[in-house]
């Protein structure tokens, strides 16, 4: 088959879309780490003592622990001492009550992104609380939410207006001692999300958050917090661009998912972090732990993933099944190219009886890239009836990646039922053919097929969100055949 | 735990004490190896299920007692029971190999039956020639502290032998021994091998067994491993073999036996269009534990490997499968499956199984499966109404399950013990007290 290689060229060497910087400027801690760095945090944020306390015990057990090296990824060792742990817009003293009031240069950087605020949020009924590097400046939709009595609101705000809420559920599913990052996580954290839904309340709209990484040398890292009381529903989105540089930044965001008794909650990514150049210069590191506690009966936590950004992505999107017939759901798709390096997955933890998972993974792999998927499935003892299926797939682009699947299953309950598939192939070369015959661009052969080879996980998102995985999918790839 | 790691200054100091011959320079760079790599622990990711301890301190009782004292060849047993039985049943030229030591009568035998067709002699007049494996930390251990070895050559040519047949038997008078064969299977030749461990005796003992082939052009090596170690034995065995053009490795391994088991099979495709079959049954009942790991490498393309491994655990057993298929860049036109099948007949088993690819090529064929299950009730409830009573529908379901290997086993002449032995160790199983 004959492609024209100029023309791969230029579509595999296309760049970055959403890299440029805003010149705003920032009221940043000079970079590097100690526990007078932590109380600086603390205390710029008027956090109440217990919050003081919490950062200063994750940091000191930080302290003792190592970077963890068991993941199949290579990059140079970072220094946690040449990062600046606090950077905030100049105009965080007056914050601005509605959107009149937010810096102009700001919005005018959501637009840049795709991003038309005001429009978005009346148009899509898409509550938006947008996190400029690190403490959140807008926020929309709040009124409506309000009637419903869900809270939704940057995570500083929720621990000054609801302590009692934060104390209960901060750290009760990701402790401050879990691993490494999220130990650093615990210590430093600028803001996030925090979400409660009232027992019984189906929150009235999707509840989305576009992260975006600014100052240079800024690590970001974000705490969302999401609870759903007895029998509540929510769907949370959460979306990422960053502007293009080439020092790498860090990224480390924890997520930490409360489902209580017949609770529901959604949790869709998409992650288009800057992934660094052809030659794998910059980029974003990106370390997140995310994990959803089951902790009710008949209660559900489904993620969904996109993940095309990032050099190094280190994520593994978990769900501990705690109550009887609770169901956990992982899909993903990640693609990686050029330089970048990725390894993800999803870890099941079956305690609860008739608990149920499903995973879904697909890892599309090009350029010089690697990826991992990485996952366990583990059933306690006391686990009976427990099911999982667990499925996943790789394509591979090019002679010169690679695709690598690590799935850990333990097993300790005879009636479990657990099932794993994978495969690995390359798009094949029948295929393409028979979409060329019939007159359809190599390009667009090779995105039906990527797309097709996606389908099941991109039914699960929401339909602004699938629109926009798509567009990233083919920007990522397109032409990456060759 | 502490208490249980390997002594290693009483290592050194039998390191030292082994005879000055051919094998030293062998044996000082394996112990300056396993210096480093040490005795595996569960930090370890390849050891993370297994903990060895109970071979640490088998080890520490072995080379304390031979502090000082010159290492030589172990008393001869008298053959058993068990020996005996083994032997008249499969028909093979059989070399027995007594707490890691050749019978010297059987080799004899066997070497007079091959004529100049295979070629039998000590590893430590071979060591000019033979690359020593010491990779691994097991086996570094293992030619640290090895005796001797025997190294076995087929000739080029030579095919429709009578199958060789491997007895290690080992008597826990002996805690710990270290066994060694290095195969070469020459160009378009034939061998099958039959080895079989057993153990001679009740009580607690170690045994670490090393086996490397290079298997020439077009040749082929089947090899049936069948273990039937006592109730107190710590096992480790290992099994290297490196494939050349159009060469064929066909490895069938029955573990029944033994309270701690670790298997390491690596298969080494070095030539175009090699063919790769591992399969591999584990039975396992009261407190065993069987961990198998294996590693297929594609260096080259295209070729060919095909792995199955099942487990039936009862009891408070637990098993533990590792496998790893690693396509190297280029090697295009890999096809390599894998997968793994269990059945937890037990609530207190386990199984921690996993089933890994690592691909740098993009023209493969690559699939991995791995299930965890029980018995179907609705097979059950079939053969219930058809007049069969629970336990025996149990066993005839697990049978069903376990005997899948049996019709295609590469080395015919074990066929009828290994089923024997296998239904029994099945109805073992199946009325275990756990269950």
């Amino acid at each position: 088959m004959s492609t024209d290689p100029n023309n791969m060229e230029s579509l595999v060497n296309r760049r970055y879309e959403h890299g440029f910087v805003t010149d705003i400027e920032t009221d940043s801690l000079p970079p590097g780490l100690d526990e007078g760095v932590v109380r600086a945090i603390s205390a710029r944020k008027n956090e109440p003592e217990f919050m003081l306390e919490w950062r200063l015990k994750a940091y000191r057990h930080w302290l003792t622990m190592t970077e963890p090296e068991w993941a199949h990824l290579h990059y140079p060792q970072i220094n946690f001492q040449d990062i600046s742990y606090f950077a905030a817009p100049k105009s965080d003293k007056d914050r601005p009550k509605s959107l009149d009031e937010v810096d102009p240069k700001l919005l005018e950087t959501y637009d840049k992104l795709g991003i038309p605020l005001h429009e978005r949020a009346k148009l899509a009924g898409v509550a938006v609380d947008a996190v400029f590097d690190s403490v959140s400046v807008a926020t929309t939709f709040k009124g409506k939410l309000r009637d419903a009595g869900v809270i939704f609101c940057p995570f500083s705000e929720a621990v000054t207006e609801h302590p009692e809420l934060v104390q209960k559920y901060l750290g009760s599913v990701v402790p401050h001692r879990d691993n490494y990052y999220a130990a650093l996580n615990s210590a430093v954290f600028s803001d996030g999300s925090f979400v409660y839904i009232p027992k019984g309340v189906r929150c009235p709209m999707e509840l989305s958050t576009y992260f975006r990484i600014n100052a240079a040398n800024t690590g970001q890292f974000e705490r969302t917090l999401i609870i759903a009381d007895e029998g509540s529903h929510v769907s949370y989105l959460e979306g990422c661009t960053a502007p293009m540089r080439d020092e790498n930044q860090l990224h480390a965001a924890v997520v930490e998912l409360v489902a209580m008794k017949d609770a529901r909650i959604k949790y869709s990514t998409v992650q288009n972090w800057y992934p660094g150049d052809e030659n794998g210069k910059g980029g974003i590191y990106n370390f997140v732990t995310k994990r959803g506690d089951c902790r009710g009966n008949n209660s559900k936590i489904s993620w969904t993933q996109v993940e095309t950004g990032s050099a190094i992505t280190w994520k593994y999107p978990s769900c501990i099944l705690r109550g009887d017939n609770s169901v956990g759901e992982f899909y993903s798709v990640a693609v990686t190219n050029n330089m970048q390096q990725a390894d993800t997955g999803t870890k099941m933890i079956h305690i609860g009886r008739n608990t149920s998972s499903t995973i879904v993974s697909k890892g599309i792999s090009a350029g010089r890239a690697q990826q991992s998927y990485r996952g366990l499935v583990k059933v306690m003892p006391q686990a009976s009836g427990a099911r999982n299926h667990t499925q996943c797939d790789s394509l591979l682009i090019g002679k010169e990646c690679g695709a690598h699947t690590f799935p850990y299953m333990e097993i300790r309950n005879p009636s479990a039922k657990i099932e794993h598939e994978a495969s690995t192939s390359k798009i094949s070369a029948d295929q393409l053919f028979y979409c060329r015959q019939r007159g359809i661009s190599e390009e667009d052969a090779v995105n039906m097929i990527v797309n097709g080879f996606c389908k099941e996980v991109f039914k699960e998102l929401p339909m602004e969100f699938a629109v926009e995985a798509q567009a990233l999918l083919n920007v990522s790839l397109e032409g990456a055949v060759g | 735990m502490r208490t249980s790691a390997l002594d290693q200054d009483l290592f050194a100091a039998a390191v030292g004490s082994m005879p000055a011959d051919e094998l030293s320079a062998v044996r000082n760079d394996a112990a300056s190896r396993f210096a480093s790599l040490g005795f595996p622990t569960a930090r370890n990711e390849n050891w993370k299920y297994t903990n060895l301890s109970g071979a640490a301190a088998i080890s520490n009782a072995w080379l304390r007692e031979h502090a000082g004292v010159p290492f030589s060849s172990a008393s001869i047993t008298r053959p058993g029971q068990a020996e005996s039985t083994l032997l008249r049943q499969i028909d093979a030229n059989w070399i027995v190999i007594r707490n890691g030591s050749v019978d010297m009568n059987s080799l004899e035998r066997t070497r007079k039956n091959y004529g100049a067709v295979i070629n039998f002699s000590h590893l430590s007049d071979r060591t000019a020639e033979c690359d020593i494996d010491v990779d691994d930390p097991m086996s570094a251990f293992n030619a640290a502290l090895l005796l001797d070895g025997l190294h076995i050559s087929v000739s080029p040519d030579s095919d429709s032998l009578t199958p060789l047949g491997i007895l290690q038997i080992d008597d826990p008078s002996q805690q710990a021994s270290q066994v060694r064969i290095v195969l070469e299977i020459g160009r378009s030749s034939s061998l099958r091998i039959v080895e079989c461990a057993l153990s001679a005796n009740h009580g607690a003992q170690f045994t670490n067994a090393v086996i490397q082939a290079s298997i020439a052009s077009n040749a082929c090596l089947s090899h049936v491993r069948l273990q039937l170690r006592g109730d107190e034995h710590v096992g480790v065995s290992r099994i290297t073999a490196t494939l050349d053009r159009d060469a064929r490795f066909h490895h069938d391994a029955f573990d029944f036996g033994g309270s701690l088991t670790r298997n390491d099979v690596v298969a080494i495709i070095a030539g175009t269009n090699a063919q790769v079959r591992l399969h591999g049954l584990y039975l396992a009942s009261g407190n065993q534990h069987i961990d198998n790991h294996t590693r297929v490498e594609h260096r080259v393309g295209p070729a060919v490997s095909d792995e199955e491994y099942r487990g039936v655990l009862s009891g408070r057993s637990r098993a533990v499968f590792n496998g790893q298929a690693v396509v190297f860049k280029g090697a295009d036109g890999t096809d390599a499956n894998q997968s793994n099948h269990n059945l937890l007949l037990s609530s207190q088993a386990e199984i921690d199984t996993k089933p890994e690819l690592e691909i740098y090529a993009d023209d493969v064929k690559c699939s991995h499966g791995a299930t965890v299950g029980q018995l179907d009730e609705a097979s059950l409830f079939y053969l219930r109404s058809r007049g069969l009573d629970q336990g025996e529908a149990k066993r005839l379901l697990t049978q069903a399950f376990a005997s899948e290997f049996l019709s295609e086993l590469s080395v015919e002449v074990c066929r009828e013990y290994l089923t024997s032995t296998l239904d029994e160790r099945l109805a073992d199983l199946v009325s275990d007290r756990h269950l």
